[in-house]
Order: structure tokens, then C-alpha cells, then sequence
């Protein structure tokens, strides 16, 4: 179990700049997730844990062993690849082999890791087929055998189900925890995908422009987001601004495209401008008359479009000006239909506000 | 490699040892030659008499002006025949196209001058063709001339244009050809459009290849100009002069010849670099529907083109299987030609053989270190690297000769007389194909395979050797015996360079050539062009597999 300090750390191509001063500390046996859309840096600071990116400045700890220094082959920092990247010309037996030759590990004892290893990965068996016998999911595990069967002191995972189809994906997400929380053994997870980065990790930093915008647990990051950009990308939601035109008990009146919107009000004074983010599924459907919970909001609004996905509908509601307001509930509400109006129900305490951009 | 942030030493390494094998035998002879032309007869004061003797003299100026010429001609040539080639391989529903391809590459590895020669025996003076042609009232039909060299160096060299071309109507997005259409606009203007600004680059590419090979290429006008001053030519001819040697002028010419050629290299890696930006599709384009008419035409075009490219190759090689009594031939089968030719020696295929792999060898160890540092780096020393390694092309390989002999004829390092300096012209020559070979096997070999050996505890340098290496052998392999291919049918720079004892295939047939005996010439040929087409037959699915092109 090895923590994983990274310190300041920032990497530019030419003007281009990829990783822009980024510190984190890594707990020890955690799966930490660096989370953003492509071009965020994300896949460069992996690189230069694995030691394939170079930095500029700051430095990189394995605990207490500072390894930006290092080259690669030393740094026994085990990585797996977006495209697994299995030596072709060698079999599954073969490529776990690979590492424990280079660690120069006896026969009978690399025999011995080896099957132990395919066994971890439910690959037992697999030794002497060839890699272009294989499914890209028994290619994925192949990549965590050779990877893992060595021992590293940390797992360092490059989009690793992004070449997947998405039932598999679940699957190997799955199992990628399960396997990691067994062996507890530090991890440096990179996607692109929010539902991934929610379901698997013990945190997440969510990166863009080079820079962390956020750091937490998935439930802290998803009800809690930092920034607009944050509330946007992880999972779907309704991102409205406007003026404060009014102060009332439950919080701050946000008028947004013609609509009056309430939201936590903590020291937002009246006239400024804010935005705030307002989840779908925070968002319910009410029959007029219906007495509220104190403290909740509602408004009018005319269903635009449903789509069925069996075990939630998405709604999109037009108000107002024409705007669309997003909400998603579960199952199929009944005698709902398209043209119809239906009154729309929310706590504030559940919208998020972020200074207006 | 002790520190991760060390600049990398295997990408410097292997510049400094390139730049060096490089500086010592390319830069420094070429600045020989050229040193040999501003310097007076005595070697010591600078002077611009030289270039003024070549400039005032009709006779050269007549040389350079016909060498442009046939390069600009035949540089025309190759884009009129190679363009509508490519486009009927790409898109027209062609019979036979897999042979049809591997045949259509054939004619550039073919020894160019062995083809002239065929040329002769068919259109010369006395040759079969234009003898029957006489006989049916056509005469004076002749294979000599401009006509005749832009013609034999059009079928040599219009796979340079034809193969490029074949690639890039390939990489044409059909669906921005089918949205032009769609959106209204005719068949033709689609083409010009949408199609044609693709393909031109690549074509441009190519016929810049072309001109350069024309312009450099030794053999055929040897065979074909007669008096007609050619540059390549005039400058081997003044450099061993038969009324004494002048390396003044010669190097004159020489400077000249590679001015030219630097030029159209330049102008080609500009186009290179700006080809990168095609399109890249990533299906095919659809086989067109063509009527019955249309069909019949592009197929008789296709292999019309091809075939009549290799038809003197197939007509030196069944003459060389008839008896010859004096310059006459005679229509009996017999093995007199190759009797002859083997009893006088047996060495000049000995040594062929054995000059050839050692310089492929030799250029494999040098190439596909640059060709790795080219593909996988990105630091100065590449950009460099990936310089150097193009100029040999634009070096004409007389001009690569003469500097050699000036260079390494007295002094600290004597190499003339000997067999490594024809071994350092080839490897000199041969590895820009070899770099270029090498860098599009590593483009198959996705960069994460050799960080995943570092990963697991593997150096770079052995990664390199003990993965790296391995997963290249079959193209390295390949591409080897290609160049081994070219180099057993080098003329222009042997022509300069043999001595005595290291007469090679190319040397007797070139002097086969002088004489009358067209049985020995023949033969040599025929064994040429067997000991080209051979070993490729071997590894022509390695070369496909390993995406190794000549071009």
C-alpha cells in the first residue's frame, strides 16, 4: 500500500498547455479517479506517474520515494493501456511472463505467479492461447494480469474499458473494483466517462483545462459540484441564470428566462446575477392543489417531449419564454402526454448556485 | 538512462553516429566536388573559370538544357500515363488487380539500364521491331533520341506517380464525393472539387521523384543518347576521361546535377509535408459503375500500361536464350550466351551478391535506428535526422562516385581500388529507402506496446532490442531484400567506383554494352533481372504485410 503524492506539477507542449500546476495526494489503497473531457490533462499527469510524460516542474512521491526521477522501467508502477497493448507476438502466458523475466523471477516461482495471476483475472487456462484468439474483454484482463502478476506498487488505469462495448463495460468496471479492492491496492484511474468514474471510485478530481476544478467523493462532486462545468459534466442537468429579483424565507428568487426560479439563498445579495444548477431527477411532477413540503417550489410548465427508457422517463418541459426544463422520474407517470401541463415541484436546497460566468 | 529527466541519449546517439557516417561519406565527398569545381587546374586559387568554361561552351550548355528537358518531359509523361493508371486500379472494375499491382511496381526496381537496353534490340538500329516495321514500309523508327529516353523513362518511373496516386484516390472520403453530388453538382466538378485537390499533392510528390531519377539516372542515357550530351553522362565521362581526367568540369557538372535535384527534393518534402493533411477515409471508395465500353478500356489501359513496361524485360530474357553467332541472332535455343558469360569469371556475381547484402545489411543497421528515432521522438536531433537521411536522394549517384574517388583516393583514409567504397556508396544511397521503410513498419507498431516492456521493468535500449526489434523483423526483412534488389542493379555510382577485381553484374553488362556482343549483354541481363525479381517473389507478402512501399 503506497500513497501517491504529486506535487505541483505542471507540463506544457510548446504554447500548449496540458497539465498546469496540479497537486494531489493520493491515499493509500484508494481508487482515485481523474475525471474530464479529452484534452483535460488527465491522461498526461498519468503518463508522468508512469514516467512517460516528462514535467517541467514539481515533483511525484510513491510514499516516501520521490519517482519523477526515475526513469520508467524503475519506477514499478504497473499501467494498463487503452488498447491493452499485448505483445502480439507473444502468447497470454507469455505476455504475464514478461515482467516477472525482466524481475529476473525463478521458473518454477514465475510458473507458479503466472497461473495465479490468469486465475485473478478468470482467465485460468488462457497461458498458451495467442492474443488474436482473444475477445477485447479477455484482452483487458490479459493487460491486468501482466500487469498486476508483478507486483506493482501502484495500478495506473488509461481509459482502460474505452474500447469495450457497453454491457462488457459494466462488467469489467465491476470487476476492475472488485479486483482492486482485494489486493487494496493504490489506483490511478483516468476516464472520460462520468457513470465510470461515479460507480467505481473512491474519489474523484474532476480535471479540465489542466487544472483539477474539483476534488471529492462521487456523491459530494455529483450533489455538490463546484462550477457550472462540473454540475455539466457529471451527469445530466439544467443549468439556468438569471438575476436576484427577490429574497424569501426559503432562499433567493432567480428570475431565468421569464421563469421565477428559488434556490439556496446563502449570501446572495438582491440584483446579482447568479447560475445555478437544478438536477432532473430533483425535480417532481404534483397534481395542482397538492399541498407541498414546506419551503418547496413550483411552477407551470407544458410537457415538450417524453422519452420512455423503462425504468425512468425524461421530460422535457417547456415554461415561460419557451425554455426547456429537463426532469427525469421514475417508471412511466400515467396520463401524461405531450401538449399537456403539469406543475413542477422541487426543494431548493437541493439546486446548487455558482457565481454567474 | 539514470534519469527520467535526462535529455534521451538513444535519439542523440543515434544522430551523432548518422551524422557522422554521413559527414564523412556524403557531405565531405560532395564538398569535394564541388571544392574541385572553384579551384583552378592547379587545386589551389579559387576561380569561377570553370563554371565560366562549362556556361560558354555549347556542347554543355546543350547537356544541361537536354536533361531538364527530359525531366521535364518525362516528369510530364509519368503524370498523363500514371495518373489515369491509378484512377482506373482505385475506382474502375480492372480484372486481375492484385497481379496487375504487384506487377505494376515492378518496372522501378527493374534495372533501368537493362531496360534501355531491351529497347534497342527491339527499336534499334538493327532491332526486331523496327526492322519488321521496315519491312512494312515504316522506317526510321528509332528508339535514340529525346523520344526514346523520355519514353524507357517513362515506363520506368511512372510507378513513383501511379502508386502515390493509387494511395491517395484510395483515402478520398466517398462521402464528401457522394454530399458534392448529392448537393447538386456534376460528376466532373465533384472531381475537380473534391477528388482532384487530394490526389494532386501525392501526384506532384511523385513526379518530383521522378525528375530527380531522370536527371540522376546514369544508364539509359549512356545507352540511348549517343552523342547527345547528358549531364549525368558528361560528368562520369569527363571524370575518367578518355583524352585525360578533368574533375574541374566534371565537378562543374556535378554541382550542377545536384543543384537541380536538391531543388525538386525540396519542392517534394514540401509537398510531403502538406499531404499529411488528407483525408483519410476509412473505407475504400466504391468500384464504379462503368458500361461494358468503359470497362474494356480501362482494363486494356491498365494492363496495355503495365505490360508494354515489362515487355522488353520478357523479350532480353527469351533473347538471351538464342544463339548468337557474331552480333547475329539467330532463332535456336541455346545456353551459349550464359556458357560464355560464366567461363570468362564467375566473380562478377560473387561479387554482386556479396556487395549487395553487405551494403543492405549495412544500411538496415544504420536505417532502422533513424527510421525508430524518426517515428518515436520528437526532439531536435529527429528533425534533423529526418533531413540528413533525405539528402542522398537528391545525390546523383555519378556525382556520389567522383566525390569518393577525390575523397578517399590519398590521405589518411585510401579507399579506392577496394570493395568497401562501393559497399559506402550504397549504403550512402540505398538508406533514405531503408529509413523510409523502417518508419512505416513502426507506424504499424503502436507506441504502447513498448511503453507497456518499460512498464514492466524493461530498459528502453533492451525494449527496443527485445520487443521492438522482433515485431519489425518480417518488414525489416522485406524492406532489406528490397534494397539488397536495388543495390545488385546500381550502375551509376559502380560505374565510378569498380576496380578491377570487384567488376560486378552491372559492370559486365555495361561493358557488354560498349562492345558488339549482344549474347553476353543478354545474359547479363537476363541474370539481372533474375536476381531482382527472385528474392522479391519471396518476400513480396512480407513487404504487403508490413505496409513497405517502394514509393
Amino acid at each position: 500500500m503506497t500513497a501517491i503524492r504529486i506535487d505541483d506539477v505542471a507540463r506544457a507542449y510548446g504554447p500548449v498547455v496540458a497539465v498546469a500546476g496540479v497537486s494531489l495526494d493520493i491515499v493509500a489503497g484508494e481508487l482515485f479517479t481523474l475525471l474530464g473531457p479529452s484534452g483535460c490533462g488527465k491522461t498526461t499527469l498519468l503518463r508522468m506517474v508512469a514516467g512517460f510524460s516528462k514535467l517541467d516542474r514539481g515533483r511525484i512521491l510513491f510514499g516516501d520515494r520521490r519517482i519523477d526521477t526515475v526513469p520508467p522501467h524503475r519506477r514499478n508502477a504497473g499501467m494498463v493501456f487503452q488498447n491493452y497493448a499485448i505483445f502480439p507476438n507473444m502468447t497470454v502466458g507469455g505476455n504475464v511472463a514478461y515482467g516477472l523475466k525482466a524481475r529476473h523471477v525463478p521458473g518454477a516461482e514465475m510458473k507458479a505467479r503466472i497461473a495465479r495471476a490468469l486465475e485473478l483475472v478468470r482467465l485460468g487456462g488462457f497461458g498458451e492461447r495467442w492474443p488474436h484468439q482473444l475477445s477485447g474483454g479477455q484482452l483487458q484482463r490479459v493487460a491486468l494480469a501482466r500487469c498486476l502478476v508483478v507486483e506493482p506498487d501502484v495500478l495506473l488505469l488509461d481509459e482502460p474499458l474505452s474500447n469495450l462495448d457497453a454491457q462488457l463495460r459494466v462488467e469489467m468496471r465491476a470487476e476492475i473494483r472488485a479486483l482492486q479492492q482485494k489486493l487494496r491496492i493504490t489506483t490511478i484511474y483516468v476516464t472520460h466517462d462520468q457513470e465510470e468514474a461515479l460507480a467505481i471510485s473512491d474519489r474523484v478530481a474532476v480535471m479540465r483545462g489542466g487544472r483539477v476544478q474539483q476534488l471529492g467523493t462521487p456523491a459530494n462532486i455529483y450533489r455538490r459540484p463546484a462550477s457550472a462545468f462540473v454540475a455539466a459534466f457529471l451527469g445530466t442537468t439544467n443549468l439556468l441564470s438569471g438575476p436576484v429579483v427577490a429574497r424569501t424565507s426559503a432562499g433567493a428568487v432567480v428570475l431565468a428566462d421569464g421563469q421565477r426560479f428559488t434556490v439556496t439563498a446563502d449570501g446572495i445579495a438582491e440584483g446579482a446575477r447568479v447560475s445555478f444548477s437544478l438536477r432532473p431527477e430533483a425535480i417532481h411532477l404534483s397534481a395542482s392543489g397538492e399541498a407541498l413540503p414546506p419551503g418547496w417550489a413550483a411552477l407551470e410548465a407544458r410537457v415538450a417531449r417524453i422519452e420512455f427508457l423503462g425504468a425512468i422517463t425524461r421530460i422535457e418541459f417547456s415554461y415561460a419564454d419557451g425554455a426547456l426544463l429537463r426532469v427525469a422520474v421514475l417508471g412511466l407517470p400515467p396520463g401524461l402526454a405531450e401538449g399537456a401541463t403539469a406543475r413542477l415541484v422541487y426543494d431548493p436546497a437541493q439546486t446548487t448556485v455558482f457565481p454567474a460566468p | 538512462m539514470t534519469s527520467g529527466r535526462a535529455r534521451p541519449l538513444f535519439p542523440i546517439g543515434v544522430a551523432v553516429v548518422a551524422f557522422a557516417f554521413l559527414g564523412l561519406f556524403m557531405l565531405y565527398p560532395l564538398w569535394n566536388v564541388f571544392r574541385a569545381s572553384i579551384l583552378d587546374s592547379a587545386g589551389e586559387t579559387f576561380t569561377l573559370a570553370n563554371y565560366a568554361k562549362v556556361l560558354s561552351t555549347a556542347f554543355y550548355r546543350a547537356g544541361i538544357f537536354n536533361s531538364l528537358l527530359i525531366g521535364i518531359l518525362t516528369t510530364l509523361a509519368t503524370i498523363a500515363i500514371g495518373v489515369p493508371l491509378a484512377f482506373c486500379v482505385a475506382r474502375m472494375p480492372v480484372p486481375g488487380k492484385p497481379l496487375l499491382l504487384a506487377l505494376a511496381a515492378l518496372p522501378l526496381v527493374l534495372p533501368s539500364f537493362v531496360g534501355a537496353y531491351a529497347w534497342v534490340l527491339l527499336l534499334g538500329r538493327q532491332g526486331i521491331l523496327s526492322q519488321a516495321l521496315a519491312t512494312v514500309g515504316v522506317p526510321g523508327v528509332s528508339i535514340y533520341g529525346i523520344g526514346g529516353l523520355v519514353l524507357v523513362f517513362t515506363l520506368h518511373t511512372f510507378p513513383y506517380v501511379m502508386l502515390p496516386a493509387l494511395a491517395a484516390f484510395k483515402a478520398v472520403d466517398v462521402s464528401i464525393e457522394e454530399a458534392g453530388q448529392n448537393l447538386g453538382a456534376s460528376r466532373l466538378r465533384t472531381f475537380q472539387r473534391v477528388t482532384l485537390p487530394v490526389v494532386m499533392p501525392a501526384v506532384l510528390a511523385g513526379g518530383l521523384l521522378v525528375f530527380m531519377e531522370t536527371l540522376e539516372n546514369f544508364g539509359v542515357p549512356f545507352v540511348l543518347a549517343e552523342d547527345m550530351p547528358i549531364l549525368a553522362v558528361q560528368a562520369y565521362k569527363l571524370f575518367v576521361g578518355e583524352a585525360g581526367a578533368n574533375p574541374a568540369l566534371a565537378g562543374v557538372l556535378g554541382v550542377l546535377l545536384v543543384g537541380c535535384t536538391t531543388v525538386a527534393l525540396l519542392l517534394q518534402r514540401f509537398y510531403l509535408a502538406r499531404r499529411r493533411f488528407a483525408t483519410a477515409a476509412r473505407t475504400a471508395p466504391p468500384t464504379l459503375a462503368a458500361s461494358r465500353w468503359l470497362r474494356w478500356a480501362a482494363g486494356g489501359y491498365a494492363w496495355g500500361v503495365v505490360l508494354v513496361s515489362l515487355v522488353p524485360f520478357f523479350a532480353i530474357v527469351a533473347v538471351s536464350f538464342m544463339r548468337f553467332k557474331g552480333p547475329v541472332m539467330h532463332l535456336e535455343p541455346s545456353l551459349d550466351n550464359f556458357l560464355n558469360l560464366f567461363s570468362r569469371s564467375q566473380r562478377p556475381l560473387a561479387n554482386t551478391i556479396m556487395l549487395a547484402t553487405a551494403a543492405a545489411a549495412g544500411a538496415a543497421i544504420l536505417g532502422v535506428p533513424i527510421g525508430y528515432v524518426l517515428t518515436r521522438f520528437r526532439s531536435g536531433a529527429a528533425h534533423i535526422l529526418d533531413v540528413l537521411a533525405m539528402v542522398p536522394f537528391a545525390v546523383a549517384g555519378t556525382v556520389l562516385g567522383i566525390g569518393l574517388v577525390i575523397s578517399f583516393n590519398s590521405g589518411w583514409l585510401v579507399l579506392t581500388g577496394g570493395w568497401l567504397i562501393l559497399v559506402l556508396a550504397y549504403l550512402v544511397r540505398k538508406l533514405p529507402f531503408n529509413v523510409r521503410a523502417s518508419a512505416a513498419i513502426l507506424h504499424q507498431i503502436d507506441p504502447s506496446l513498448e511503453e507497456a516492456s518499460i512498464n514492466l521493468g524493461v530498459s528502453p535500449l533492451r525494449t527496443f532490442f527485445g520487443l521492438t526489434v522482433p515485431l519489425m523483423a518480417g518488414g525489416i526483412i522485406g524492406g532489406t531484400v528490397l534494397t539488397w534488389v536495388t543495390i545488385a542493379s546500381e550502375l551509376s555510382s559502380t560505374v565510378v567506383l569498380y576496380s578491377g577485381p570487384w567488376t560486378t553484374l552491372t559492370v559486365v553488362m555495361f561493358q557488354a554494352l560498349e562492345g558488339t556482343s549482344a549474347g553476353a549483354a543478354s545474359a547479363a541481363a537476363t541474370v539481372l533481372i533474375l536476381v531482382t525479381i527472385v528474392p522479391l517473389a519471396f518476400v513480396y507478402r512480407l513487404l504487403k504485410r508490413h505496409d513497405v512501399a517502394l514509393v
